[in-house]
């Protein structure tokens, strides 16, 4: 309750231009924000700039932000948005990236196992659709409810609920084949 | 003649003109004939030959292509020229392939003023990708019913759902193509033609043919599909 | 492999993966915050008027004036942007954002471009060969329209700007190339929606 009321002062601060109350914002739903665009983008570098942009946007337009509504979905839909032009513009401009796992050079030798099916599970999710991507990490990464997925990404609750099905499904048999190429 | 005599011959009578009427419906074969005549082609036979089989084929896009024709005639470029461009049409109506996205493409690219060397590039892409990717259905157990005829399978699909799956499925793949994209990306090609079957899910495509397609093909039919389209 | 160790599985490697690129948004709030400063002067007017309504500790009479500017300046800008606002009311066309819906699903689709030294602008797509439809720009601010109707499907298409192709409508669910060149996709839904 407290901690509600908090963000909701943090917010009207905001909107007063109280920069150090933004920041304070920030410091709360940048892991949130930043774990969603990699989910979605599957690189560092793009999930780094769309978090950036997703809270430069939401600063922006916090006049249009309904402070009845949960700020979280707000936000979040805002990143959304970001990822799906960004990577629309990526499959018209494509640029020689490293593959996801590639990045960070784990060295393969100290690979614990652990560590090494991560990669593994990593490598299967990148090679998901977005349509089936996209719901998952929101429902797994950012634990949000059917509904607010469907908000953030302005798709019907049930075809959320297919997808998120599908998208299962679909993973296990990656993830099955990157174990076992043959 | 007795009065039920005079029946029966009534109702054989209207029966044979009903089942006469959906000929006279379409657009008679002359006006094709004439359309080809105006560019003109050196081939009339061969393509009306091909067009006849193409009106006896359900869903078969008549009127666009005659307009195409007509649209080709009006374009200013040497007639051999714009004759290679509606032979390759003609070829897939002959291979019994669904001709509607080739020849949007062809009025796309006149729009475009594409030349017609490049115009027939891209026409014969896409049809390889239309042949490509039935056959790649079929080899995953995905058909098509004999037009008239009904299928209690669940993978046997009414011919108009089926020839639907290939266009969309062929369009993402040529679209991808040509916007650079890798045929050895497999994965990236899958998510291009998964992308654009999930958007028409529910709009123009059944559910489950699509949920069908999607759990029988993998990335590597795709990459095979579109190496031999691009080779 | 169960249904739970699956969606343990992708929990726990989403979360690894953003938590070994934590570095990368350490100073987030910073360099977020540069920026808005950065941006600050464009949006200063806005805080010399909040700053002006705020309340202040100051004497009553201080009060007073600073209530009486503020109404003044209310006032001023009140009258300067409702003749303002009258004067687009009658001008502008109305753009409704609810498209018109049939019953088999057709739909009246709004096509929009700004374009502002055009003579001619059209749309040409799958929906009509790729010839032109012609937009129009009655009220001459620049913006020019045509409402289309459209049966449930996929729409490709791009505008034509005296005779220029232009292939990239930012109002476009998606973007493809063909034959080189840039055009705009639209999917119209069942039930009257954009999909």
């Amino acid at each position: 309750m407290y901690r509600a009321q908090d963000e909701v002062s943090l917010l009207r601060a905001s909107l007063q231009g109280d920069t150090a109350a933004w920041g304070e914002i920030i410091g709360r739903y940048k892991d949130a924000v930043f774990g969603l665009c990699l989910g979605f983008m599957r690189n560092r570098a793009d999930a780094e700039d769309l978090s950036h942009d997703a809270f430069i946007r939401a600063y922006v337009n916090l006049r249009k932000y309904n402070l009845e509504r949960k700020f979280s979905t707000w936000l979040f839909t805002i990143a959304a948005n970001l990822c799906r032009n960004k990577l629309r513009y990526r499959r018209n401009h494509p640029t020689g990236e490293m593959p996801f796992h590639l990045q960070g050079g784990t060295d393969p030798a100290k690979v614990i196992q652990k560590e090494d099916q991560h990669a593994l599970v990593q490598q299967a999710i990148t090679k998901l659709p977005y349509s089936y991507r996209a719901p998952l990490v929101l429902r797994f990464y950012n634990d949000l409810s059917y509904r607010e997925i469907s908000e953030v990404l302005s798709i019907p609750e049930g075809t959320i609920k297919t997808r998120i099905h599908r998208g299962k499904i679909m993973l296990k048999a990656l993830i099955e084949k990157e174990r076992d190429p043959t | 003649m007795t009065p039920r005599k005079h029946c029966v011959l009534v109702m054989m009578a209207s029966l044979i003109v009903t089942m006469a009427l959906p000929s006279t419906a379409q657009i008679p074969l002359h006006e094709f004939e004439q359309a080809l005549h105006s560019i003109p082609v050196a081939q009339v036979d061969s393509m009306l030959g091909a067009i006849e089989l193409g009106l006896n084929q359900p869903d078969f896009p008549a009127e666009s292509l005659l307009r195409l024709i007509d649209r080709m005639a009006r374009r200013p470029a040497p007639a051999i020229e714009r004759e290679a461009v509606l032979v390759v049409i003609t070829q897939a109506i002959e291979e019994g392939l669904p001709i509607e996205g080739m020849v949007d493409k062809a009025f796309e690219g006149l729009a475009r003023n594409v030349p017609m060397a490049q115009l027939e590039d891209g026409l014969r892409q896409l049809r390889t990708l239309l042949a490509e990717v039935r056959d790649l259905l079929y080899a995953r157990g995905v058909f098509s019913a004999a037009p008239g005829t009904q299928s209690a399978v669940a993978n046997v699909l009414p011919n108009t759902r089926f020839n639907l799956l290939v266009v969309h499925i062929s369009e993402a793949i040529d679209d991808y193509l040509s916007g650079g994209g890798s045929p050895f990306e497999g994965h990236l090609l899958y998510q291009e033609v998964h992308e654009r079957l999930v958007q028409l899910e529910g709009v123009i495509l059944d559910s489950e043919d699509v949920a069908l397609v999607l759990e029988r093909i993998d990335p590597s039919d795709l990459t095979q599909v579109a190496l031999t389209a691009v080779s | 492999m169960t249904t739970d160790r699956l969606e343990d599985l992708l929990r726990s490697t989403l979360r690894a993966e953003a938590k070994a690129a934590e570095d990368r948004i350490a100073d987030l709030e910073e360099r977020v915050l540069l920026e808005i400063e950065e941006r600050r002067p464009r949006l200063l007017w806005h805080e010399w008027l909040r700053q002006l309504l705020a309340p202040t500790a100051s004497s009553r009479f201080g009060q007073l004036v600073v209530v009486g500017a503020t109404a003044a300046i209310f006032l001023f800008v009140g009258i300067g942007i409702s003749s303002n606002l009258l004067r687009h009311d009658d001008a502008a066309p109305k753009l409704s954002l609810q498209p018109v819906r049939f019953a088999d699903g057709t739909q009246e689709v709004l096509f929009v471009l700004p374009a502002l030294n055009a003579e001619n602008v059209a749309v040409v797509g799958n929906f009509n060969s790729w010839e032109e439809t012609a937009l129009s720009d009655q009220d001459g601010d620049g913006i020019w329209t045509a409402s289309i109707p459209l049966p449930p499907g996929r729409y490709e298409y791009a505008f034509l700007i005296d005779g220029r192709w232009w292939g990239q409508d930012p109002q476009a669910d998606d973007w493809v190339q063909s034959f080189g060149q840039f055009s705009s996709v639209r999917y119209i839904g069942r039930g009257g929606e954009d999909v």
